[in-house]
């Protein structure tokens, strides 16, 4: 679950800035939310990351990771690399996370783990799977609506509301999304209550928002859980694009390596 | 008509001292008796309004729930140790009669699981979802296949479904899961090493992994609780103190013969005993040292040590006549209203040093001891009567308040300083006039040399600063601006401390071991209460406040009986174990191929505990990775022991040695292990008298009307006030009748918070009317006022600077310091009419010293405040403190300025005309 987590939120961050080009006024908010959802969700990427949690018991811990990822987020592979504890510690996930394996280098097993826990909160952090709209989440779950524009983090931007659709099961009521008109990236992202459509739940801000080899990226990410009054925050570390990831990472034999 | 009373009374002081003091005495005896019978209360509840719902519920609580309110003894030390302890303190505790009435003091002692009643319906407690899980357990007891199910089990339950432990509740019942493997673990090892195991200790570790550790045992195993519940009820404050002293002398005399066990004392009963003993004791303490510290200052500012005695000694009168006053008028003090005594002793030994400074005055003048004391009344006794009447008045406008705590506050505060007034009327001139009699007397014998002709008693420094301050006018304003604009912006800034525990008393064994609880049980006591009226409706709540974010856990009837429907829909799957544990055939021996297999089962155990171990670390799981550690190891420390690889290694070691002592283990604990099972897989309905006492009494009344749902807050509600906000509202949307320390504090914030505001602005109004009408300018009114609300500002932002909060109880101060810090602007404004505009060095000199020795005083009563233990009061003290020495400064420093001001202006009229 939180190599899924992990994973997506390096696919968010990841905006690919070939995929931009300047709108006309008359954009819709269909387009604009098509738009983000490209480039959130890069073809190809390798980064290593940061993440922060916060344990059960209150204490902060903190992982280094490498990840992978190809076909727009449908193959993740996350492979742990600190504290030593955790180092080797591995996670496969296909078909956008409905099939996850766990590697263990201290029983050197494999295993299948479950596939259904996309809503559940990271246990630490304050970020879930759902959260990050991987594969086209936030086009087929919710309505779109543009609200207008808006300046937000020092960026102009498209204001857009995500409003769940009736046959949906998805988590949030609804969402508003503060989207960068030049290159699409969402910089600041407002979850609102399952139920109750005015209750801020949690608030998602990229920050150093860096154009790297011609693709904007989020440097660094925050999740404010209003809820419990919690942060977590990701850093990444490395990130490379446009590479020729072998189908063969993505494989149960590579995850024991 | 006043000139005449005073008059009169003048004259009966000086005719018959002794009569006014016998009449003094009598009545003091009496208010004495009736304040002998105020009864204290130290529940935040109590400061709410009365009708308040969330109190009601409260008390209801308080009153009907017998296990709501229940002495809580923290053992700590080894696992075994604090077991043995608490079977030895259990019989002692429950034998205790009170000698009173001959009654026995407790009822019960919770120390252990109810497992007679999960022995008996067990599987029925269970969710459906996780008896389809765990149903493997049970197919078999025998040993190997027991191992190899308990495997699939976990790969299923806590990997596959990794949700099973992502909440509280879950995460539990994996720490219980794993621990009854680390005994079963255990026990194996112990036996095959060759140490004697008993049958009883194999069916321990049988009944550990069916139903869990019997006692109430810490996740870490080095503390236990019991709860000892007691016969009597929270109202009767003798059994409650005698009944937590009996118990803490019990647990005394225990510690002694326990090498390395502490234990102590915590839940409602002790914290309302220690609370009330504390509070008398902290108050006490602090009255002894506001007398001191006031005695030696008054010996030090009349150069005389009789007159401070006889004030103090009318003060000591005139706080028996105000908590005697209180016990009629309304019979109980409570937080807020207990600390008046040593406010009272901080504003009424001002009229003591009024009279005694102008008697003095008056007798050194030559005046007879009749004319001094008349001269005296008609002199200081007019502005005493003034200045009472006038912060009495503040105070009574409490009275509008809501809450409880601040209207009683108003009402006590009030009268007990026209209490205290009085009595100096009364009782201080009949002792002076003794005195001077006594005096006289000795001069006429020769005895004594007469005295004669006045001793400059001025303050000439504070003179000598205030004309300073009013010549350099200008420069003193400007400065006055940007200190008090400094002020004014940290004022603004400070910060509200919502913390109640940083209010309670600080080193008491019942509020620190609160502490414990949270930290080794993971169980805050801060929690909120629904009382349901059947247990349908608490299933009900119970559902609907489990959807909330906010919640963490929660506890209600429904854990032990379950609805009708759930219950039916668990006795399939019951049936379906019940046939598989009587298909199996309890195996006698065991072979070499079975322990071989039996190897592998415990190989592929430890691997799965591992896996459960780094995912637990990954996801922050402290309590499942600390657990894992106990039986694989702490991978952080490769020191640290793997049971199941020791067992392991040991069995590979020895064996041939082994086939026949597992087959023994395995009679031992097979057949124990079925039967239990089986117990456990009573299909029957429970039905609510089913239920033993204790799950009842934990969760109904007496009547079985009201059922108690408790909600258990998802983090730490006292780390900021939106979180304890969100918990409140969460439950009080849920149902009207939401209650509990959060829900009743929040209240408190909101109501008390009004309340100090509502009356802060209708104090100061009042103090502004009654001060239009003393000068009869409302321009003189509002000069007069300037130092206090400048004074008020230098107190919140000299509060900030040094790192204080506004707290419940220091909030209170605000409207009272308005009563207070206005005298000073009054007495100097009055001496400033009178002396003129040109006599600024003989105004601050001379009243400027009665003001300086006032705000000592009441500086010094609400600085005893400060030693208290109890942190809430120390909180008002010190805001007290400041608060009178920055109202004080104020006075001196922008009343200087201001007169200076106003000086100069009369100056250049005079040179234009």
């Amino acid at each position: 679950m939180a190599s899924k987590i992990i994973f997506s939120l390096i696919l968010l961050s990841l905006v690919n800035f070939s995929t931009i080009k300047t709108y006309a006024e008359t954009i819709t908010s269909q387009e604009i939310v098509n738009k983000m959802n490209e480039v959130i969700n890069p073809q190809t990427a390798q980064a290593k990351a940061k993440i922060t949690i916060i344990t059960s018991s209150g204490k902060e811990r903190t992982f280094i990771y490498d990840s992978f990822t190809k076909n727009r987020g449908e193959k993740n592979l996350i492979r742990y690399l600190e504290p030593k504890r955790v180092k080797g510690q591995a996670m496969l996930m296909l078909n956008n996370a409905d099939d996850i394996w766990a590697y263990f280098p201290r029983t050197k097993r494999v295993r299948k783990l479950a596939t259904h826990a996309k809503r559940q909160k990271w246990e630490g952090s304050d970020f879930s799977y759902e959260d990050m709209g991987s594969g086209d989440a936030f086009i087929d779950e919710y309505e779109n609506k543009l609200l207008g524009e808006e300046k937000k983090e020092n960026y102009d931007c498209y204001k857009i509301e995500l409003k769940r659709k009736k046959d949906s099961d998805t988590g949030y009521s609804r969402l508003i999304m503060w989207i960068i008109k030049d290159n699409f990236c969402p910089v600041v992202m407002n979850y609102y209550d399952k139920k109750d459509t005015k209750f801020l739940k949690k608030v998602l801000i990229q920050y150093e928002i860096k154009d790297i080899d011609g693709i904007p990226t989020g440097m660094k990410m925050t999740m404010y859980n209003k809820t419990d009054n919690t942060q977590t925050t990701m850093e990444l570390l490395e990130i490379k694009y446009n590479l020729e990831l072998d189908d063969s990472i993505f494989s149960e034999r590579n995850l024991r390596r | 008509m006043r000139d005449k009373i005073l008059k009169s009374l003048a004259g009966l002081h000086s005719a018959h001292p002794w009569k006014m003091l016998s009449f003094i005495l009598v009545s003091t005896v009496l208010l004495g008796i009736m304040a002998i019978q105020i009864r204290h209360t130290m529940r935040w509840s109590d400061l709410l309004p009365a009708k308040d719902r969330r109190t009601i519920q409260f008390n209801k609580v308080l009153d009907e729930f017998v296990s709501a309110t229940s002495i809580v003894v923290v053992v700590q030390g080894e696992e075994e140790k604090i077991k043995a302890f608490a079977e030895a303190v259990v019989p002692q505790i429950i034998q205790k009669i009170d000698p009173k009435d001959g009654k026995l003091f407790f009822k019960r002692i919770d120390y252990k699981q109810e497992t007679d009643f999960i022995k008996e319906h067990g599987l029925m407690l269970i969710k459906a979802d996780d008896l389809k899980n765990m149903k493997d357990i049970f197919k078999n007891p025998n040993l190997l296949p027991l191992l190899t199910n308990i495997n699939t089990s976990l790969e299923k339950e806590y990997i596959q479904r990794e949700e099973s432990i992502s909440t509280r509740e879950k995460e539990d019942s994996a720490f219980m899961f794993l621990d009854g493997i680390e005994n079963f673990i255990k026990v194996i090892q112990k036996h095959l090493s060759g140490d004697s195991v008993s049958r009883k200790d194999a069916h321990q570790s049988a009944d550990k992994l069916l139903t869990g550790e019997e006692y109430m045992l810490s996740y870490d195993k080095q503390a236990l609780i019991l709860n000892v519940i007691p016969n009597f009820t929270m109202v009767n404050m003798h059994k409650v103190v005698t009944g937590t002293n009996t118990v803490q002398e019990i647990i005394d005399n225990l510690m002694k013969k326990f090498d390395g066990v502490q234990a102590g004392l915590t839940g409602m009963v002790p914290l309302q005993r220690d609370e009330m003993v504390y509070s008398e004791q902290s108050l006490g303490i602090s009255t002894v040292i506001a007398f001191i510290a006031i005695y030696i200052l008054l010996v030090l500012a009349f150069r005389m040590w009789i007159a401070p005695l006889f004030a103090l000694l009318n003060l000591f009168f005139g706080v028996i006549w105000v908590i005697g006053i209180t016990a009629i008028l309304i019979g109980t003090l409570n937080m807020m209203t207990s600390m008046m005594g040593v406010i009272l002793i901080g504003l009424g030994i001002d009229f003591s040093i009024h009279i005694i400074s102008s008697f003095t005055e008056n007798r050194s003048l030559g005046l007879s001891i009749e004319d001094s004391l008349q001269e005296t009344f008609l002199n200081s006794g007019k502005g005493i009567i003034t200045g009472a009447l006038t912060t009495a008045v503040a105070f009574f406008t409490l009275i509008i308040c809501r809450s409880r705590g601040m209207k009683e506050l108003g009402i006590v505060s009030g009268s007990g300083l026209l209490a205290i007034m009085v009595v100096t009327f009364l009782c201080l001139p009949a002792l002076l006039v003794l005195r001077e009699k006594r005096l006289e007397k000795k001069i006429k014998t020769g005895k004594l040399k007469k005295i004669t002709g006045t001793k400059d008693i001025s303050l000439k420094i504070l003179g000598k600063i205030s004309s300073l301050l009013s010549k350099k006018y200008r420069l003193t304003i400007i400065v006055s601006l940007i200190v008090t604009g400094f002020l004014v912006f940290s004022a603004l800034k400070i910060t509200f401390d919502q913390n109640y525990m940083n209010m309670e008393p600080r080193g008491l064994d019942s509020v620190e071991l609160q502490n414990v609880i949270l930290e080794k049980f993971d169980l805050s006591i801060d929690y909120a209460m629904i009382l349901a009226d059947s247990v349908a409706e608490s299933r009900e709540l119970a559902k609907k406040i489990k959807e909330l974010p906010s919640v963490a856990s929660i506890e209600n009837i429904s854990l032990y009986f379950p609805s009708e429907e759930e219950q039916k829909k668990r006795i399939p799957h019951i049936l379906e174990i019940k046939k598989s544990l009587l298909a199996s055939t309890l195996n006698q021996s065991f072979n070499r191929t079975k322990i071989d297999k039996l190897l592998k089962e415990l190989e592929r155990l430890e691997m799965n505990v591992m896996e459960m171990q780094d995912m637990a670390y990954l996801d922050g799981q402290d309590k499942i990775d600390s657990k894992c550690s106990k039986i694989t190891g702490d991978p952080d420390h490769p020191e640290s022991i793997n049971i199941i690889r020791k067992l392991i290694d040991f069995i590979h070691q020895h064996k041939t040695a082994n086939i026949s002592k597992l087959g023994i283990f395995q009679t031992y604990f097979s057949p124990y292990f079925k039967k239990t099972a089986l117990l456990m897989c009573s299909e029957e309905i429970i039905q609510q008298k089913d239920l033993p006492d204790s799950i009842l009494d934990r969760y109904s009344n007496k009547e079985r009307t009201q059922f108690l749902v408790t909600a258990f807050p998802s983090m730490n509600i006292w780390q900021d006030l939106e979180f304890l906000d969100r918990f409140s509202d969460d439950l009080e949307k849920t149902s009207e009748k939401a209650t509990g320390m959060p829900v009743i504090f929040r209240a408190i914030i909101d109501i008390v918070g009004r309340d100090g505001r509502n009356a802060l602005i209708l104090t100061v109004f009042m103090v502004f009317i009654l001060l239009w009408l003393d000068f009869r300018s409302p321009v003189d009114a509002l000069i007069a006022m300037v130092p206090l609300i400048a004074g008020l500002f230098w107190m919140l932002g000299i509060m900030k600077v040094i790192g204080m909060q506004i707290t419940m109880l220091n909030v209170m101060g605000l409207p009272m310091i308005v009563g207070i810090g206005i005298d000073d602007g009054v007495h100097i404004m009055h001496r400033w009419k009178i002396e003129g505009k040109n006599a600024i060095y003989k105004i601050f000199a001379s009243t400027g010293k009665a003001i300086f020795i006032t705000s000592l005083t009441t500086m010094l009563a609400f600085g005893s405040l400060m030693f208290s233990i109890w942190r809430g009061f120390a909180s008002l003290g010190a805001a007290m403190f400041i608060g009178v020495g920055a109202c004080f400064l104020t006075t001196i420093i922008i009343l200087s300025a201001i007169m200076g001001l106003v000086n100069k202006k009369s100056a250049r009229k005079k040179q234009i005309k």
